[in-house]
């Protein structure tokens, strides 16, 4: 009886620990792979460059001969110098796995960082770190390409043989800024909708309403909501809001506004209880000391009752804008699935996580962004969950 | 002697149960009144009536004549916001705003209007000084009111009802959560407070009812038993029943 009790135990107690080892290694498996996968892309010019990558065909200005005095770049693997024209270049590998041909480093008086362009409307445009060469054509040779990779291509560059005729490059593209800023406003406009309004209602739920059945099954009402899957309320979104501000807004399809409309809807819920939940705990005593000062309802319940539920409004924020920058589904619906560069709220766009569902249906899938976004992602939600922690810690200490 | 508060015949339901059986009672100007009794004896409800408190709680239905100044508190078209800046009430526990000593005590007259710094500064000052409180907080009223000791909290709350010039002050067992000597602070104040005020306390305490109070009045299961001047009634009562409470053999 004894030794099966035992037994028993242990069988229990390991299958507590394995439990949790096996949730660890789930959890970790996720931040190991975004961490290796999105590391090498994460870098400030993520935020400020453009998704899609721009092409120049340029040619240079008339030049000398001369040598440039080039740092030394002898460290680097797959970097090539140029002294002909204070460039150095590097052998790269696109998203695809194609050899591509990578600037390193431009001479501040080198001639190609004023080119003269052979677009209309452009005069002159100037090739930086990271653009990304596709070829250079010269006269009365071979043009260079750079498939044939980066060494090659910078010997024949270096050849004083051979005259420059028109410089083929591009922008390294692939960067976020567009999903970054309708994220942001995303996050902006849902908040400004649904806060204030989420807070009342919390309000009159807990101080106002009568308790009877009707205001109790509206409360099971929105706490249902809170376990809906928002691709149904894409479907709202898509038939109300779309319509909606197409009727009202210079929009014509899905756009931003009608995003965030949907996403004031998904967050109403969280903000509603959370907000009442703070609101429950303020003591009845600071309600009956402020009435019994000649305070009316609505003042005791504005001045007295509500700034005490401060920290939980701030809760219910952060988790919302957790939920926001989440979002996927009720997204591609209502707002889109196109990157894009130039963001207006009456247009279609795509927040981050759209960003990855819209990078990982293309041919091929970009893993790498994808999981550079996840990282970002991932460390906004850490970032507002810690947020939340430290405005509790500080809250409580200046109330003592 | 003037009468501020006059009750007559009130009766006091919570839904069916009967909390209050015919209770008639004065409160006479500038004096201390003290209800005593045992535990759920109705004391509390009692002085949850005269500032109509107990409006907060929806089952509750008052009959009888409760006349604040000659007025039916409980008649058709009073204002109950009225009553309640004239009538302030302390609580059991010291219940200060999470806001600083100066917000707390400006609480009352900002919210019937009055927006004056310096207008708002004498009432602080003012109420500060009548609660004795002023001496160890003068320095530091930016402070949140959170800060203070128990006691000290206590007398804030007692500077806040003051904040608004009130003609009653109605206290529920003020000293029931704090230790000996802020008790003691807390009864002196009562003592000067009397001079312009007048006060009605809730006590647990018998020995605090026969320091303080003027006139005292025994609850018993929601009757009010007996009612005289605090001596009379500690060393010669009329009734078996507070005899025994008085002298300790019950409750």
């Amino acid at each position: 009886m004894r030794k099966q009790r035992r037994l028993s135990d242990r069988i229990l107690q390991t299958v507590t620990i394995m439990s949790t080892f096996i949730s660890i290694i789930g959890l970790g498996l996720i931040f190991y792979f975004v961490f290796s996968n999105g590391m090498k892309l994460m870098s400030f010019d993520l935020f400020t460059s453009d998704y899609y990558a721009k092409s120049y065909i340029a040619q240079l200005v008339p030049y000398e001969e001369t040598e440039f005095n080039m740092p030394d770049f002898s460290d680097d693997e797959d970097v090539y110098v140029i002294p002909r024209f204070g460039l150095a270049i590097r052998q790269g590998v696109d998203l695809a796995g194609n050899g591509i041909v990578e600037v390193h480093y431009v001479h501040p008086d080198s001639v190609f960082n004023t080119m003269i362009s052979d677009e209309v409307g452009i005069d002159t445009v100037d090739m930086d770190a990271n653009n990304i060469i596709e070829r250079i054509s010269y006269v009365n040779h071979p043009t260079s390409l750079s498939r044939r990779g980066a060494e090659l291509f910078a010997q024949e560059l270096n050849d004083p043989e051979r005259e420059v005729f028109q410089v083929f490059f591009s922008d390294l593209g692939g960067g976020i800024r567009g999903s970054f800023i309708t994220t942001l406003w995303l996050i902006a406009l849902t908040l400004l909708m649904a806060l204030p309004m989420g807070v009342l209602t919390a309000v009159y739920f807990n101080e106002f309403a009568p308790v009877n059945v009707l205001t109790k099954t509206m409360r099971t009402f929105i706490e249902t909501l809170t376990g809906v899957p928002s691709i149904i309320y894409g479907l709202l979104g898509i038939s109300v809001f779309v319509p909606l501000t197409v009727a009202l807004t210079p929009a014509v399809n899905t756009n931003l506004i009608a995003g965030s409309m949907t996403l004031a809807v998904i967050i109403l819920p969280i903000i509603i209880r959370t907000t009442e939940e703070s609101l429950k705990v303020v003591p009845a005593d600071h309600r009956a000391a402020s009435l019994a000062l000649g305070a009316n309802k609505t003042q005791t319940t504005f001045k007295v009752v509500l700034p005490q539920a401060t920290q939980g409004i701030l809760t219910s924020t952060f988790l919302a804008i957790g939920r926001i920058i989440g979002e996927s589904a009720a997204l591609i619906f209502v707002l889109g699935a196109i990157v894009r560069d130039r963001v207006s709220v009456f247009e279609q766009s795509t927040s981050l996580a759209v960003h990855i569902w819209s990078m990982m249906t293309d041919e091929p899938a970009n893993i790498a962004l994808s999981s550079t976004i996840a990282l970002l992602i991932l460390a906004v939600v850490l970032f507002l969950n810690v947020s939340i922690k430290l405005s509790v810690f500080l809250l409580e200490r200046r109330g003592k | 002697m003037e009468k501020v508060i006059s009750v007559e015949h009130c009766d006091l339901f919570y839904g069916d149960f009967q909390a209050l059986k015919d209770v008639s009672l004065p409160i006479y100007r500038h004096k201390v009144t003290a209800l005593i009794g045992p535990s759920g004896c109705g004391k509390s409800t009692f002085i949850r009536v005269l500032n109509r408190m107990n409006d907060l709680i929806p089952s509750c239905k008052v009959t009888g004549s409760i006349q604040f100044n000659h007025e039916e508190t409980y008649g058709s078209g009073y204002d109950v916001i009225e009553l309640r800046k004239k009538v302030g009430m302390v609580f059991q526990k010291p219940n200060p705003f999470p806001m600083s000593i100066f917000d707390n005590i400006a609480f009352g007259p900002r919210q019937q209007g009055i927006k004056d710094k310096v207008k708002l500064q004498a009432i602080v000052e003012r109420s500060l000084k009548q609660a004795a409180l002023w001496e160890e907080v003068n320095d530091r009223l930016n402070q949140s009111a959170l800060s203070l000791s128990g006691g000290q909290q206590q007398r804030l709350c007692i500077a806040r009802a003051i904040a608004m010039e009130p003609e009653v002050i109605l206290m529920d067992e003020p000293t029931s959560a704090l230790d000996p000597i802020a008790t003691q602070k807390i009864e002196n104040l009562i003592e000067e407070l009397k001079k312009d005020y007048t006060i009605v306390i809730v006590t647990h305490s018998m020995q605090q009812a026969a320091r303080i109070s003027d006139y005292t009045a025994f609850f018993y299961m929601g009757e009010l038993l007996e009612f005289d001047v605090t001596k009379t009634l500690f060393v010669s009562p009329k009734l078996k029943q507070t005899e025994d409470y008085v002298t300790g053999r019950f409750g």
